[in-house]
């Protein structure tokens, strides 16, 4: 039997798989796994571009003038300086004060007109809070801000789509080749087939692999065009003809190989172990952890090499506590080919160790 | 008298009491999550956090182990309710993981081979089946929660000034408080997974996935949408809101304790509905 025979069977096997894992009910809630923030992005998107129609139709003022307004002005010199808003609400709330005279604490209610008025230069919104008359307070903000999406972008394929997404999809997917097969009492049909342990274990893999990467992909790719969308005309098109492509690219590879670094170790611990939520829970706990512990042990945890090829790094969460931001040492990134060198090899190692629990596979379905 | 002239009646023997009856399901559902070596393994795991928090306990009412260093070292080894909340937040993730590997055990080998109607038919409810199930689930989340919680917060009274318990006394019911609502939810979804999963290994999965993926959906609205309410979808953040509230530290934006309130109790009525649904005498098989 030649290697190039063994390929081919292989490649038989992950063909028959496939349908299986793509087709199956069971894959489904992986698929909104998967879509979950491109249809966020999506809605957002639309939210925008609503927002942005809304604020045209009420007329847009001078840049100059959303800076000159200034707390205490009156409504009416607001109104004067910028014309008729593009928004404006009027209400009365009752607003309750504590006071405290001769030591006695005295509560006080009273009724105050509030009014909203809203303008548009075209980009920026100016949110203007009056109180009985004077303006109390103003917020100007930018409607659409692709720093800020791009940066939002990042910390949703860092924080929920390589921790969460591809790590609960492929503990689906890859428990689902051979433990899904135990639990179905189907495996044996496998093991009778005349194809080498190592061969029926390369093509499931490749299956789940392939599968695994299309939707998550798809997923990481769709919500990029889905955040891109909104801005196209406004930096978007500079973006995308600058660094936006090369971007785009190393999430999708950070998506494939995120699919491969967590799909092996699945599938080798489906093999290894009767209860695989074990070392998936251990797993959880040390990716979770991996900012805090030595730099030597950092690299040995799947997150750090997606990291690395990720192009912007992500934010980190602002209510974490100051002893542990003390601790909190994230080790220097590697350069992205050199982190995909050592996931192909990390994942490479982990599927030797697979085939070696391949080979010692027993069926026994009454235990499982 | 002839073997086939017997026939069935009623037991008329002595009865043990209703209470007695139905601990028999918690001590069984007891004994078998303790023969799970992982589970004991786990259980284990779990104290590890509790007790470097006692270490830092210690080490906070030692001012003279610390004494050349920095000043606001000293600010940084407060034991106060950032500290509660932290030890809090550690030990929900472990709760959640024994739920996820205790949990599915306690239904599903019932529901597998027929056995609700045999419980049902002896003079058992559903809403006591379930709390004797979850009795068991309770007692070995309590053990990694509330219970070290306790026992963190004596240890810190008996350690520092004598006016520390009283001037605190919210630390030690916030974590109490805020540990059983915790629990009870954990336990549901555990339970509520179980009876509808068959596969033990899914079980487990979906309870992971029912508190960390929808974290991870909240956090997920709250950064695209750039809004607070996400944090509503959220278990773990919705708690944590409570527990601040609980521990008389300051709420997170954009949560107020009713709707953090609403948001568990919501949670608690789907996971409660689904395993209502679902724990029937009766089953129709097509």
């Amino acid at each position: 039997m030649t290697s190039r025979f063994r390929l081919r069977q292989a490649l038989l096997i992950a063909r028959l798989e496939l349908k299986r894992v793509f087709l199956s009910r069971r894959s489904l809630w992986i698929y909104a796994l998967a879509m979950l923030p491109a249809v966020l992005f999506l809605a957002h998107a639309l939210q925008l571009r609503y927002e942005l129609g809304q604020a045209r139709q009420g007329g847009a003022v001078a840049p100059a003038v959303l800076e000159a307004f200034e707390t205490g002005m009156s409504e009416q010199q607001a109104l004067e300086l910028a014309g008729k808003p593009g928004q404006d609400r009027e209400r009365t709330i009752r607003r309750s004060s504590r006071r405290e005279e001769q030591g006695k604490e005295i509560f006080e209610s009273r009724e105050v007109r509030t009014r909203r008025m809203v303008y548009f230069d075209g980009s920026r919104r100016a949110h203007l809070w009056f109180e009985d008359g004077r303006l109390r307070s103003k917020e100007i903000h930018a409607v659409l801000n692709f720093t800020e999406d791009r940066e939002v972008y990042a910390g949703v394929f860092q924080y929920f789509y390589l921790r969460l997404a591809i790590f609960f999809g492929c503990l689906g997917i890859f428990l689902n080749l051979f433990r899904g097969e135990m639990m179905d009492k189907t495996l044996h049909f496998w093991l009778l087939a005349p194809a080498r342990r190592e061969v029926l274990l390369a093509g499931k893999f490749l299956a789940g692999w392939t599968a695994a990467s299309a939707v998550f992909t798809a997923g990481a790719l769709l919500a990029f065009a889905a955040m891109l969308w909104p801005h196209l005309g406004a930096g978007a098109e500079a973006y995308w003809q600058g660094p936006g492509a090369a971007h785009a690219a190393r999430y999708a590879l950070a998506a494939v190989m995120g699919c491969a670094g967590y799909g092996s170790l699945f599938l080798a611990a489906s093999l290894w172990i009767r209860n695989p939520i074990v070392p998936a829970a251990v797993l959880l706990l040390w990716e979770a952890s991996s900012g805090f512990l030595p730099e030597l042990l950092q690299k040995l945890s799947v997150l750090y090499y997606l990291q690395s090829m990720c192009p912007v790094p992500a934010p980190m969460e602002p209510d974490v506590p100051a002893l542990l931001r003390l601790i909190l040492a994230p080790a220097a990134p590697l350069s992205p080919w050199l982190a995909l060198l050592g996931l192909c090899a990390f994942s490479a190692l982990v599927l030797w160790g697979a085939a070696a629990g391949v080979r010692r596979i027993e069926i026994n379905y009454s235990t499982d | 008298m002839a073997v086939y002239k017997r026939g069935y009646q009623r037991y008329g023997g002595p009865r043990a009491p209703h209470l007695e009856r139905l601990m028999v399901l918690p001590r069984e559902a007891w004994r078998r999550l303790m023969a799970q070596r992982v589970v004991t393994a786990l259980l284990a795991l779990s104290c590890i956090w509790p007790l470097l928090c006692a270490l830092f306990i210690y080490v906070a009412n030692h001012a003279e182990l610390w004494a050349g260093l920095d000043r606001d070292f000293s600010r940084i080894l407060a034991v106060d309710s950032a500290f509660m909340l932290t030890f809090m937040k550690v030990q929900s993730v472990f709760s959640v993981l024994l739920a996820a590997l205790a949990g599915p055990g306690l239904i599903s080998p019932d529901l597998g081979n027929q056995g609700l109607a045999l419980y049902f038919s002896r003079p058992i409810s559903r809403l006591e089946y379930v709390l004797a199930k979850m009795a068991a689930l309770v007692w070995l989340l309590s053990l990694v929660t509330w219970i070290p919680g306790l026992l963190l917060f004596v240890m810190q009274a008996s350690m520092a000034d004598s006016g520390w318990a009283l001037a605190n006394w919210r630390l030690g019911a916030g974590v109490v408080l805020g540990f059983w609502l915790w629990v009870a939810l954990v336990a549901l979804a555990a339970l509520a997974s179980s009876a509808w999963v068959r596969w033990r290994l899914i079980a487990g999965g979906a309870v992971l996935g029912f508190f960390f993926v929808l974290s991870g959906v909240g956090v997920l609205v709250n950064a695209i949408f750039r809004v607070e309410w996400g944090d509503l979808i959220n278990p773990l953040r919705a708690a944590y809101g409570v527990w601040c509230v609980l521990a008389g530290a300051e709420m997170p934006a954009g949560l107020s304790l009713p709707t953090a309130l609403l948001a568990l109790v919501l949670m608690g009525t789907v996971l409660s509905l689904a395993l209502e649904r679902r724990l029937r005498a009766v089953e129709v098989v097509r």
